[in-house]
């Protein structure tokens, strides 16, 4: 590497500063690195680790239900342990390994030198890990959760007392916020980090269906989240939301559950398929056919999945309109699928196919998978789900669809990428092996228990009576798993062995069309050397002179005159360079962060809420610190020449900066978060013949109107202080803020006035404990808008903004808009809505 | 008499022996049969395209993306969707108002089940559920815990049962025989082993059976089974489980007043033989663990006699 | 430089792909909250539930109508420029068409989905 240094240093001064900018830290500064390929690295590791850990779990299943009547495993262990398989699997591996894939390679795929963010991308890895060993380490003190990776109370409320619930709901709620933060990194990656030239329709279709996953996750995942706030409520506080007899309805986390839940197996597939996008035309030397297509498929089946989430609750004894409109919905969503699939096998046809391991995973995968699909149809009709629902019909069922349409593709993924991250390739001839074994195992598991089911075997059994006479087919299964098992061995051998004698893989080793194969052998850590100018959507097949061009750095960004970090920011529908974006570098910031991060929930889990409180603010600090020393620096010069004869702005704000979109993007998931509670409330209103109860006094107006009053105050205080800023008008700016936090204080005391005057208890009936979550929920909002008031104030004195660089109010605007309908909609249900329903 | 042995009940869906599942049987076969036919093709082509190398016209395949990823797919999904949409009006109809009813509760891990008799009277009993061949009945569904599912395969669907909820699910069977039923949702440790028989019966015996269960226990009359009445009484059984016609009305444990007349022990854990019932007895959490009731392993091999010879008797 | 930062603010492309499968998703809500609140509160003890699928119809006329417009619209795109139809070249008419189209499709899924639900109320009328 030095040699080599050397000589670029010599041969192209640009380059060698270029490399020094993004030069990945060594020694153990290596762990400070915040790099997309370090990062992505990481993460693909840490969740390939927690897949073989349920992977394991999932053999010690196998084991147990081998014979009737075994006892390998006590009742309790086992349920511990299908628990943690299914959340394991779920939460630790399938949703982060599509964000760890994506932040290893979607900036590569666009060109780009690092995503947005990456502090971010790093804090969430760490906050991933972190919490990820915090869950997977309880099974070892035998306190692991074991109600099931859904949770379903009252038994997890009333029935489970010990801390495993408690761990669940904690732990993962931490991983969940690491999910959404990578959300919101992917999709601002896809919308503003890409290449020029690159619009809408030559985007790569891997990045299309991160575009749409990353969106789903964003409304999906906060449902979830605030359903594990009010269960998490419901176990320390005893506010009875799933409690029947205090008004409460075990239904409500069903729905919430299930809002995110089936979301997420489209999560989980679409990134998959997004693979496959990328292998189908390079093995098959040809453009993927119905580009347009597979758009309509993706977006489609984002939509459409939203509308499915009954489907997991036909036996709850819903009318059977319900059912009909959910069991539609279900069907509807098959079509979106099946399009995918024509695609690629008309891209096939299209094209002259050359035979690789990528491939056979690749035809693996959608043969599995399509039976799991049309085994999906068959549960999308109501009638045979009454009679499948949680048996191990939907066990056979959910395994094909999550092996064939995830597992096997992410194995061709890893065959076709692992030249471009290593530079090594894998071998062909392990690969066939691994995939055979992988392939006949797969079926010799999962095919017989379709009929284990149907004989009437339920789902979650930790034993079975010999008279049920499906031994047999359970021994099958259990062979069936080993033999998958060893075909996985053998996958991981071939990535895991030593390769150092092996040549290096020449530079874009299958002739592939896309922008991440300009990667170069060994890998550079600037990504590109520069930044091209996209024209068509197989570049390196359809460009003349590309590579040659790129590597010469005659596209944007060539060098790093001023060694900083730099990537180009472009246009959201037109891909035009809008910015030149400094992005940070190494940190521990981002560890403590997490570290602390991690302490608020790891700590509420065992009730130790002033360590967890101390934590939190030591979490607050940290992140501010961060925000303070990372983010919005005021360039040394106005724009820059970023090659080409371009000139562009160094620092831009509002709806043009990265920040920006952030910003909004969370609020968005913030404010599906804050729904589902509202939700919540309108539920208990259409199953409760006296709700709010007759006898129930508060909150009353009084108090709701006046704090909603404040904060319309505090947002044109906000707005106010915005524009005094952008007049620089100093004491203006100060005096709009004073105000601003002042109203801010009045307005969330006015909100907790309300239920605190009228005596509303939150553990006696479930209408307090809602009116309560939403004036809470809308308070820590206005308190965190305080903090944010206080840093801009903090900002402008310490001279890090200015009237003109002033991101960080035109962000905490943005905040306060979310505010305002945060605290309009909670007046006017808590107050508004009791007058009209009596 | 000794009750019959547990294994000659059916627990399968395949094997239907009421209406509703004979229904979602012929759907499936349906299902499974267009299923098949599709993997082929699909699966086929796949194949052939590898296979098959190369050049296939632009055309064709523009026909192929739309023709079968498109239009056959939708026009497939809605007949079945129509198909399936007209059979769930009849499943989820209720039955006549004067069709039999079985009020069932699920318990962690038992049922505790309740029939109405004619003169208005409501028997419990548990784990046990008698049908009349050939008339819809109605199960009124309620849980006391957690939730659960009330299933049984060889008869039609299930149904969860829900705290605070009352569901509803429509049976018809249609075949005399003995079913098993299970509890279908994952309610904790002895989920595995909350099962239930179900007996199908025509309609007569049926009645005979209701009109045994809803008299008092009888009177012990060997020697023993007095003794055993006694012991019963003293170690305090009776704080959890009822015995009608005694002074035991507990109402934590399953109704005993007619135990000897069933097939099966700890919700159908084991065969109701009088080994078992000792062991049960003595060693209740190695038969089901997690069960609420404690192991009355203190008591001597005399006292289990006579207790077991108690229960025993209790036709 | 000015011209590019006007151009920014341009999402429109966007949304006309996602408006189609939004109102599907509204029609499907709305569709599912009306039968969910009328059974829950309003239903008779036969439970029958013809408000709810006169509700539904009169739902679906409206999706149906605006999603022929979207799909009418995302049709003209497709069509736009010269007598080209290629989607993959880097003129703004290619992205233009390729937006055109993917709208169209997506307002014909939108379409079999919204009949799809409106299929329900034709088959089943009740709460039960």
């Amino acid at each position: 590497m030095t040699a080599e240094a050397t000589t670029t240093d010599e041969r192209d001064p640009a380059a060698a500063r270029l490399l020094d900018a993004w030069r990945t830290p060594t020694g153990w500064r290596y762990w400070t690195a915040v790099n997309n390929s370090e990062v992505g690295l990481w993460y693909v590791v840490a969740s390939f680790t927690f897949f073989l850990f349920g992977g394991i779990l999932a053999l010690l299943m196998r084991i147990q239900l081998a014979v009737p009547e075994n006892d390998f495993l006590t009742a309790d262990q086992y349920h511990q342990v299908f628990t943690m398989h299914g959340s394991v699997m779920m939460f630790l591996f399938a949703v982060p390994i599509l964000e760890a894939i994506s932040i290893l390679l979607l900036p590569e795929m666009l060109g780009a030198r690092d995503l947005p963010f990456p502090r971010l991308s790093a804090y969430g890895f760490w906050c991933f890990l972190i919490g990820g060993i915090f869950v997977c380490g309880s099974i070892f003190f035998g306190v692991a959760p074991e109600g099931g990776w859904f949770m379903y109370p009252p038994m997890t409320t009333e029935y489970q007392t010990g801390v495993g619930v408690d761990i669940w709901l904690l732990g993962l709620s931490f991983i969940e916020v690491a999910s959404i933060a990578a959300a919101v990194e992917l999709i601002v990656g896809v919308l503003k980090c890409r290449p020029p030239g690159m619009r809408l329709n030559l985007i790569p279709l891997y990045a299309w269906y991160i575009l749409v996953v990353a969106v789903m996750i964003l409304f999906a995942f906060p449902p979830l989240i605030a359903g594990d706030l009010l269960m998490e409520l419901e176990r320390s506080l005893d506010w009875p939301f799933f409690d029947a007899s205090r008004g409460g309805d075990p239904m409500l986390w069903q729905h919430l559950f299930w809002i995110f839940g089936h979301p997420e197996v489209y999560i989980v597939f679409l990134p998959s398929v997004a693979l496959l996008a990328m292998i189908v035309p390079t093995f098959a030397r040809a453009p993927m056919v119905g580009y347009g297509w597979i758009v309509l498929a993706a977006v489609g089946t984002g939509f459409l999945s939203f509308g499915l989430w009954v489907h997991h609750m036909f036996t709850t004894g819903l009318p059977a309109i319900s059912i009909g409109i959910f069991s539609a919905a279900s069907q509807a969503v098959a079509i979106p699928t099946g399009i995918q699939l024509f695609c690629f096998i008309a891209t096939l046809l299209v094209g002259r196919v050359t035979k690789s391991v990528c491939l056979l995973f690749t035809l693996g995968g959608l043969a599995t998978f399509i039976v799991g699909g049309l085994t999906g149809v068959m549960v999308a009709v109501a009638p045979f789900d009454y009679q499948a629902h949680d048996t191990y019909f939907i066990v056979g069922h959910l395994h094909y669809v999550l092996i064939g349409g995830t597992i096997f593709p992410i194995v061709a993924g890893v065959y076709y990428y692992y030249p471009a991250v290593t530079g090594k390739q894998l071998s062909e001839r392990l690969g066939r092996y691994a995939f055979w074994m992988m392939l006949i195992g797969f079926n010799v598991s999962f095919f017989p228990m379709h009929f284990s089911g149907l004989l009437g075997m339920p789902r979650r059994v930790y034993t079975y009576q010999p008279e049920l006479e499906v031994g047999t087919l359970n021994l099958i299964s259990t062979i069936g798993a080993f033999v998958l098992a060893a075909g996985f061995l053998v996958f991981l051998w071939d990535v895991l062995r030593p390769k150092s004698k092996q040549p290096l893989a020449p530079r874009n080793v299958w002739n592939a069309g896309t922008l991440e194969w300009l990667a170069e052998v060994p890998d550079k850590p600037w990504g590109v050397r520069s930044i091209p100018i996209v024209e068509t959507r197989y570049p390196l097949w359809d460009q003349e002179q590309f590579v040659q061009d790129v590597d010469e750095g005659r596209f944007f960004l060539p060098g790093a005159d001023e060694g900083k970090r730099e990537t180009l920011v472009t246009s959201v529908v037109d891909a035009e360079p809008i910015q030149c974006l400094r992005v940070p570098g190494p940190t521990f910031l981002t560890h403590f962060a997490a570290v602390f991060t991690g302490g608020v929930f790891i700590l509420s889990t065992f009730h130790w809420y002033v360590a967890a409180g101390i934590s939190g603010v030591l979490a607050v600090a940290t992140i501010l610190v961060w925000l303070w020393t990372g983010t919005a620096w005021i360039p040394e010069k106005h724009e820059k020449d970023v090659g080409r004869g371009v000139t562009l702005p160094i620092y831009v704000s509002g709806s043009r900066a990265v920040g920006w979109w952030a910003m909004f993007i969370t609020m968005l998931g913030d404010m599906t978060a804050f729904i589902s509670l509202v939700f919540g409330y309108f539920f208990y209103w259409t199953i409760q013949e006296d709700f709010p109860p007759q006898d129930s006094t508060g909150p009353g107006w009084i108090w709701p109107i006046a704090a909603l009053l404040a904060i319309t105050l505090v947002w044109s205080a906000v707005m106010a202080a915005r524009q005094f800023n952008r007049q620089n008008r100093g004491s203006m700016f100060y005096g709009a803020l004073v105000c601003g936090i002042a109203l801010s204080l009045t307005g969330g005391w006015a909100l907790l006035m309300g239920p605190a005057t009228h005596a509303m208890d939150p553990t006696s009936h479930v209408y307090p404990a809602i009116v309560w979550v939403l004036v809470i929920w809308t308070t820590l909002h206005v308190v965190v808008g305080i903090v944010m008031q206080l840093y801009c104030a903090a900002r402008r004195m310490a001279g890090k903004m200015t009237a003109r660089y002033d991101a960080d109010i035109v962000n905490v605007t943005l905040y306060w808009h979310f505010i305002f309908l945060t605290t309009l909609i909670t007046c006017l249900v808590i107050a508004g809505f009791p007058m009209v329903a009596r | 008499m000794r009750p019959e042995l547990i294994d000659d009940v059916s627990q399968s869906a395949l094997d239907p022996a009421g209406v509703g599942a004979t229904q979602i049987v012929d759907l499936f076969h349906w299902m499974v049969g267009g299923g098949v036919v599709i993997w082929l093709i699909v699966v086929g082509l796949s194949v052939y395209s590898i296979v098959v190398p190369g050049g296939h016209r632009p055309r064709l395949t523009k026909t192929l993306v739309i023709g079968g990823g498109a239009v056959v797919p939708t026009v497939v999904l809605s007949s079945l969707l129509c198909y399936a949409l007209a059979m769930l009006p009849e499943l989820h109809r209720p039955p006549p108002s004067d069709s039999p009813t079985v009020k069932v509760n699920g318990v962690r891990w038992w049922w505790r089940v309740q029939y109405q008799t004619d003169d208005g009277r409501t028997i419990e009993t548990a784990n046990e559920i008698r049908l009349p061949v050939d008339e819809a009945v109605e199960f009124k569904l309620t849980s006391e815990d957690v939730i659960h599912s009330f299933w049984i395969p060889s008869l039609g669907g299930k149904v969860d049962m829900i705290p605070g909820r009352e569901t509803r699910l429509k049976l018809y069977p249609t075949r005399v025989g003995k079913f098993r039923g299970v509890c279908a949702e994952y309610c904790g440790t002895a989920h595995a082993q909350m099962r239930f028989d179900v007996t199908v019966m025509p309609r007569p015996e049926f009645n005979r059976w209701l009109s045994n269960q809803s008299s008092d226990a009888r009177e012990p009359s060997q020697q023993s089974a007095i003794r055993g009445g006694e012991l019963f009484r003293r170690k305090g059984c009776g704080a959890c489980h009822t015995i009608r016609g005694t002074d035991a009305r507990g109402r934590v444990g399953p109704d005993l007043t007619h135990l000897a007349s069933r097939s099966s022990l700890g919700a159908a854990t084991k065969p109701n033989n009088t080994e078992n019932l000792r062991h049960w007895i003595t060693h209740t959490h190695h038969v089901k663990p997690g069960v609420t009731m404690p192991a009355f392993q203190a008591l001597d091999e005399r006292e289990v006699d006579a207790i077991v010879a108690y229960l025993e008797q209790l036709h | 430089m000015s011209k590019s930062i006007s151009r920014d603010n341009r999402v429109s492309p966007l949304w006309a792909i996602v408006s189609a499968p939004a109102v599907w998703a509204v029609h499907f809500l709305a569709s599912y909250l009306t039968a969910a609140i009328f059974c829950a509160k309003l239903a008779d003890s036969d439970g029958s539930a013809g408000e709810v699928q006169l509700a539904v119809m009169s739902y679906t006329v409206i999706a149906l109508l605006l999603i022929a417009a979207i799909g009418a619209s995302g049709f003209r795109r497709h069509h736009h420029g010269r007598h080209s139809t290629s989607h993959d070249d880097s003129g703004r008419d290619a992205q233009r068409r390729m937006i055109g189209f993917a709208t169209f499709l997506l307002a014909c899924l939108s379409a079999v989905a919204t009949l799809f639900t409106a299929l329900v109320l034709v088959f089943v009328g009740t709460c039960h």
